[in-house]
């Protein structure tokens, strides 16, 4: 076991490595240096400041500083555009809260939502509980994020006037969460609906299983036997859906931040791109790998844990 | 391409007199089937057909193609033709507005207004006021909304007029929704037919073969597999320019895989299957084995997979537009014109309303096809309606 886990997080690092690597070439050999998009900075300017960052050296070298830096000062370089001179890290800091915040609450709390629509799915199955549910996960899962945000913030935001139309950012404690609660909203649709309609299938497989029916014939009655032997058989293999879905999550929140103005990494992201803010571009992009790879780790081990043919890799 | 060596020549020097009849005196059995044998295909519409929710969905997506091919040329309107004394107009179409229905009359609501300017043709043309709400007293002065014909309001002529309103810079958004609708469509369909294309051919190969030549190939898409779909497509737009090809691009590039895996997973199902053992000893080639005896067996689930594809490159489109690394302006596509659209929300919602429901048609629409299509193909399921 010690080993298979080893030898996923060293695949993981080789390939955090390459994207990173990746990365950094293809955002730096764009073309154009944000020192010369103002037009305002004399050339002896400009060259001072592509002395100080390396910017004039080529770009092997400067890949070099960049790992260099990371590795030996946990130096993410500085930001150019955005907030000027502040460190990139610095800004990251600030920022990957809110949306670590914004995506895991939504996440857990779109569970035994979709959790409880799987089950009376399942347990009423082709009844009208049943059409109902899956009409809602045809729904769920079709409209896209941003149009559910762009419906929320128009009727409960200015129609009803119930929740803030933006992310309050100064706001603590409830008013908070009150301003928190649409862009949340907006992001547990599509959680929902896929626990639910991952839920009906393997329970309603379960369901049908001949354990089941020893488990009536012993004497369980029907609840009895749903949770202790059905539910709990589905319930192993939910947790390699919900994980997976996490990074899902994670760039339906690009969009669902940008409309209601959540300042987490999806806005930071875009606008580190149109500013052609090469170093932060780098650094987020980095971020979004690493959460995904490190969701792909987790449901790996998962799997490694509960199925010993996977660990074994084949050995005999 | 040859599939079968050719042994005819062989066979006709054979003299005729060797050949005997079989089984001509033997009686035969079997009865006789009366029903008619339906084929793959046919079976599959069949029992597509009996899926009412699929039919539909089938439906809404012949009638949005209509539109996306000749919706663009309805009306006088070009995409990128720009009227700034026209920007923002609401919808209005005269044939229902004359039913009254609060529908496309090109009413808008003015707020704050007073009361005693209404009589003044100057600022309220002849009848541009089709209601007078909320009238109230603010600060000893008559003030009320007015909901007015926005047409007439702003002096223009009887028979001008914009289908689903016109955006910020005086665009017809009829115009631009169908067209964008076509540029998301194309895109979409282009970049799945190019994920099945190579998906099949490499899912193919690597399946087909096995071995050192599958495993690396496998050991490849893991890598590509690994590599998280936002970075990617981001990465890949950043250098390869905001157009139509770039962004098929990025969506081929790493969503090919998907199929890939699916096809190699049938061809080790299958490649086994004493029918390809049979048609191994005839002398039947590898090329011919791949694509004419084994390949038909993955045919469903590329198609099912293939549909469901589509919506999510319709969706990555649209998510693309939003972050900033869509079409370049003027084209339109759903995408930008909801990401336009969001900045006027709460003002001109008309202009997010139409490009969303039409994505959401499309969404939902492929998903209710793709899952028909995908219980038609399931042969476990045959019979059991």
């Amino acid at each position: 076991m010690f080993r298979y886990i080893l030898s996923r997080i060293v695949a993981m690092a080789i390939t955090l490595f390459i994207i990173v690597s990746i990365a950094f070439m293809v955002v730096r050999l764009m073309p154009g240096s944000v020192y010369e998009m103002g037009g305002d900075l004399s050339q002896t300017v400009i060259d001072a400041l592509n002395a100080k960052y390396h910017f004039d050296e080529p770009i092997i070298k400067q890949y070099g500083y960049f790992l260099q830096n990371i590795f030996l000062h946990w130096d993410w370089g500085t930001s150019a555009k955005m907030r000027p001179n502040v460190p990139v890290f610095e800004i990251l800091r600030d920022r990957i809260p809110v949306t670590l915040e914004l995506n895991l609450v939504s996440l857990f709390a779109a569970l035994p939502i979709g959790i409880l629509a799987g089950i009376i799915a399942a347990i009423r199955k082709n009844t009208i509980a049943d059409h109902l549910v899956s009409l809602m996960v045809v729904l769920f899962i079709s409209i896209p994020s941003f149009v559910f945000a762009a419906a929320l913030q128009y009727f409960l935001g200015f129609k009803a006037g119930l929740f803030p139309i933006i992310y309050n950012v100064s706001a603590t404690g409830l008013l908070k969460w009150q301003s928190m609660f649409m862009p949340i909203l907006a992001l547990m649709f599509d959680p929902i609906a896929r626990v639910a309609r991952y839920l009906r299938a393997e329970l309603a497989e379960t369901m049908n299983s001949e354990f089941m029916l020893l488990a009536k014939t012993k004497g369980l009655t029907y609840g009895q036997s749903t949770v202790r032997h059905g539910l709990r058989n589905s319930m192993v293999p939910l947790m390699n859906v919900i994980i997976p879905m996490f990074a899902n999550v994670l760039g339906g929140s690009l969009v669902v931040e940008n409309i209601f103005s959540v300042p987490g990494m999806g806005g930071l992201m875009v606008d580190s791109i149109n500013a052609s803010d090469h170093m932060l571009t780098v650094a987020i992009l980095v971020f979004y790998s690493l959460i995904s790879l490190i969701t792909v780790l987790v449901v790996d081990i998962s799997y490694g844990i509960i199925d010993p043919r996977v660990r074994m890799g084949g050995k005999k | 391409m040859k599939f079968y060596e050719d042994q005819k020549e062989s066979y006709d020097a054979l003299p005729k007199e060797k050949f005997v009849l079989v089984q001509r005196e033997e009686r035969l059995h079997d009865t006789e089937f009366k029903t008619k044998p339906i084929g793959f295909f046919k079976d599959v519409m069949l029992r597509f057909t009996k899926n009412k929710a699929s039919v539909c969905a089938a439906v809404i997506i012949l009638i949005i193609s209509f539109f996306a091919i000749f919706g663009p040329g309805m009306n006088e309107y070009r995409y990128d033709e720009q009227h700034t004394d026209r920007i923002n107009m609401p919808p209005k179409i005269p044939a229902i507005a004359k039913l009254n229905i609060g529908l496309f009359d090109g009413g808008y609501l003015l707020e704050n207004r007073n009361y005693d300017n209404l009589s003044d043709p100057s600022r309220y043309p002849e009848g541009s006021v089709l209601e007078i709400r909320n009238p109230r007293l603010v600060n000893g002065q008559r003030t009320v909304d007015v909901w007015v014909d926005y047409y007439k309001y702003s002096g223009m002529a009887d028979d001008e007029c914009y289908w689903f309103g016109s955006d910020y810079l005086g665009r017809d958004i009829w115009t631009r929704m169908w067209r964008g609708a076509r540029i998301s469509l194309t895109i979409a369909i282009v970049s799945v037919l190019c994920n099945v294309t190579i998906g099949i051919i490499y899912g193919s190969i690597s399946g087909y073969y096995g071995g050192a030549v599958d495993m690396l190939m496998m050991r490849i898409t893991e890598i590509i597999n690994a590599f998280p779909r936002i970075v990617i497509v981001t990465l890949f737009i950043m250098v390869a320019g905001t157009g139509m090809f770039s962004i098929i691009m990025s969506l081929v590039i790493k969503d090919w895989v998907s199929t890939a895996r699916m096809v190699r997973s049938q061809f080790y199902r299958f490649k086994g299957r004493e029918y390809v053992l049979a048609a191994r000893t005839l002398g039947v080639k590898d090329m011919a084995l791949i694509f004419r005896h084994i390949l038909p067996n993955s045919i469903g689930p590329v198609i099912t997979s293939a549909m469901i594809a589509i919506p999510t490159a319709i969706f990555a489109e649209s998510f693309l537009a939003y972050i900033g690394l869509g079409l370049q302006a003027p084209e339109p596509s759903i995408g930008v014109m909801l990401s336009q659209g969001q900045k006027v929300l709460l003002h001109y919602p008309s202009q997010v309303v139409f490009p969303a429901i039409i994505i959401s048609l499309l969404m939902i629409s492929f998903n209710l096809f793709g899952n028909g299509l995908r219980d038609a193909f399931d042969p476990t399921l045959r019979g059991t309606e």
